[in-house]
Parts: structure tokens; C-alpha cells; sequence
């Protein structure tokens, strides 16, 4: 198996700026990304992002391609990282978790309507339970293969359709009340 | 594949093909080919939820992160600065072997001390 990152980790690794300036910017949108739908919270997912690099700083010197891509490496430092963070907000509760700040700059309405729509889609994607939105994450967002999502959650394939299937039905009914509005105007064009 | 096959697969991967398992890809588009009209319904209800899906697509801007993240990577002038002394270190003994062997490959100077009793001899002495 040929890891597409191996090399541009042994050049970080020895020092080599653009090396690292690439792999951040291949990797970076992921690993907010996976974090920001696993919180629920923008500056936790930065936080957690910057985390995972300072980890593949450390590591990269004497990192060794194995079995696992690079890649699949990073999401499990990051989903690791995420569950700790989950856990210890969990035992600390913030009566204002999750709540909407408003931002007082304008906005264009359209930018205003797309926020809107992304801060329901996220509060839903929240309140699944965990294990069906890591599922929902490292697949329909982060595109990691069935095999590389199922290892990532120690459970079986079939296990892992199990639980992308019950976090998609259980995310449909969440959203039932703003259905329409999130389909009638998305351009979520299906490829098949 | 089977209707029921083809159903799991809908409902956990959504209504976009190419997001499923790829060994199953190609029985799946044939499948959709022999009962399409009888798949619509399904395949409507997995395309709205990945409509609802595609709203949580977008990734904030980054360039702060990325240049706080980029400032504590690994950096090139600490293993440079290492390999510059060691070559220095290798110049200046090559250096000193080479001064010395050249020395004593050199030809030895023929003594010729004439001149250091000519610069002695008085100018009146000649006449």
C-alpha cells in the first residue's frame, strides 16, 4: 500500500517548510471539520486541529510508513482527542453549551440563511448518539472508506452500516420541522 | 444484489453511488438499471438526507490556524546548522592535512646564501 502523504511526512519531519505547509493544507479543512461535527463548537475544533499537528510534528521525524495510512492515523488522534473533550464536557456541563452566539457584524442574507441552516444541521448532528455520529462523520464527511471507518470504531463493517443508517434516519427526523427548508433550497445534487 | 441489499446500502450511504463500498458499485448501478422505477421512493428519501447533510459541508476560513500550526513545525535550520559545522569541521581538517602534505611533498629549496654575504660586502670593495 502506497501512502500518498509518506513522503511529504519525512520531509516535514527533517524540516522541509513546504512539506509541512502541504500537508496542512491537504489535511487541515479535514481535521476541523471532523472535530467542528463532533463538537459542536468552532473553537474547541481549532483547538483539537492544532492538537493533531503538533502531534504529527512530534511523530513525523521518525514516523515509519505501516499498516495504517497517515491519514487514517491523523482521524484517529483527532476522533481520540474529540472523545476526550466530549467526555470532559460531559462531566462539566456549560449551561450555555451549544447555544447560538450572535454575531453582531452585517451579513448578506444569503450568507445569513446558509449559516442558519449549518448551525441545524450541526445541533442535530450533535444530539445523535456518539457512536452514530462518528460513524456519519468519517464517512459521509471525512470519506474514509467503510473498511478505514470500521476499524477507526473497533466494530464490523456491517456494524458500521448499522450505525450510519440509524444516524442518518434518526438526523431526518430531527430535522423534520425544518425539512423544507434545508431540500428546497440546497444544491445537493446527487451524482447517481 | 438484492432489493434488500441495495436498501442497506441506500440507507447508510446515501443516494450517491460513489460513496459506496466500490466492490459494490457496479452490481449496484446495474440493479438501478433493472427495477429503477421501483427504487424512486427509497432512493428520493436517502437523496434529501444528504441534502440536509450537504448544509454542514462548510470549513471556516483557516489562514490564523494554519499559521499558528506552521510556526511549530519541525524547522530546517536546526538539522542545517548541525550539517554546516560538521562540514566546517571536515574543511578545516582537509585543510590542515592537505597545508601539511603539501609541505612535505613540496621540493626542498635549494640553499643558496650567496646573496646574504653580497648584501654585507661593502660597495667600495669592488674597485
Amino acid at each position: 500500500m502506497v501512502d500518498p502523504d509518506a513522503e511529504l511526512v519525512r520531509n516535514a519531519g527533517a524540516g522541509d517548510a513546504r512539506a509541512a505547509d502541504a500537508l496542512v493544507r491537504r489535511h487541515l479543512p479535514k481535521m476541523v471539520g471532523l472535530a467542528r461535527r463532533m463538537l459542536n463548537d468552532g473553537a474547541e475544533a481549532e483547538d483539537v486541529a492544532q492538537e493533531v499537528f503538533l502531534r504529527v510534528w512530534r511523530e513525523a521525524p521518525r514516523w515509519k510508513p505501516g499498516a495504517a495510512k497517515f491519514e487514517t492515523w491523523m482521524h484517529r488522534v483527532a476522533l481520540n482527542l474529540c472523545y476526550d473533550r466530549l467526555r470532559r464536557n460531559r462531566e462539566k456541563t456549560d449551561p450555555d453549551a451549544g447555544l447560538y452566539v450572535a454575531d453582531n457584524k452585517p451579513m448578506a442574507s444569503d450568507l445569513w440563511l446558509a449559516r442558519q441552516r449549518e448551525t441545524k444541521v450541526h445541533a442535530a448532528l450533535a444530539n445523535l448518539p456518539e457512536r452514530q455520529r462518528a460513524a456519519l462523520v468519517l464517512v459521509h464527511f471525512q470519506e474514509l472508506s467503510n473498511i478505514a471507518a470500521a476499524e477507526m470504531l473497533e466494530i464490523s463493517v456491517e456494524a458500521l452500516e448499522s450505525l450510519l443508517a440509524r444516524g442518518r434516519r434518526a438526523l431526518k427526523a430531527a430535522l423534520a420541522d425544518v425539512a423544507a427548508d434545508l431540500i428546497g433550497d440546497a444544491d445537493g445534487v446527487s451524482r447517481m | 444484489m438484492d432489493r434488500a441489499r441495495f436498501e442497506a446500502l441506500l440507507a447508510a450511504y446515501g443516494a450517491d453511488v460513489s460513496r459506496w463500498p466500490e466492490g459494490e458499485r457496479a452490481e449496484a448501478a446495474a440493479f438501478v438499471g433493472a427495477h429503477g422505477v421501483e427504487l424512486d421512493a427509497a432512493r428520493q428519501e436517502a437523496r434529501e438526507i444528504d441534502t440536509m447533510l450537504s448544509h454542514a459541508l462548510a470549513v471556516p476560513k483557516l489562514d490564523a490556524l494554519s499559521a499558528r500550526i506552521l510556526a511549530a513545525a519541525p524547522k530546517r535550520t536546526e538539522v542545517f546548522d548541525r550539517r554546516a559545522l560538521l562540514a566546517l569541521a571536515a574543511c578545516a581538517i582537509f585543510g590542515v592535512v592537505l597545508g601539511y602534505g603539501g609541505g612535505l611533498l613540496a621540493p626542498a629549496p635549494l640553499e643558496d646564501d650567496s646573496y646574504f654575504a653580497m648584501a654585507f660586502e661593502a660597495p667600495g670593495d669592488e674597485g
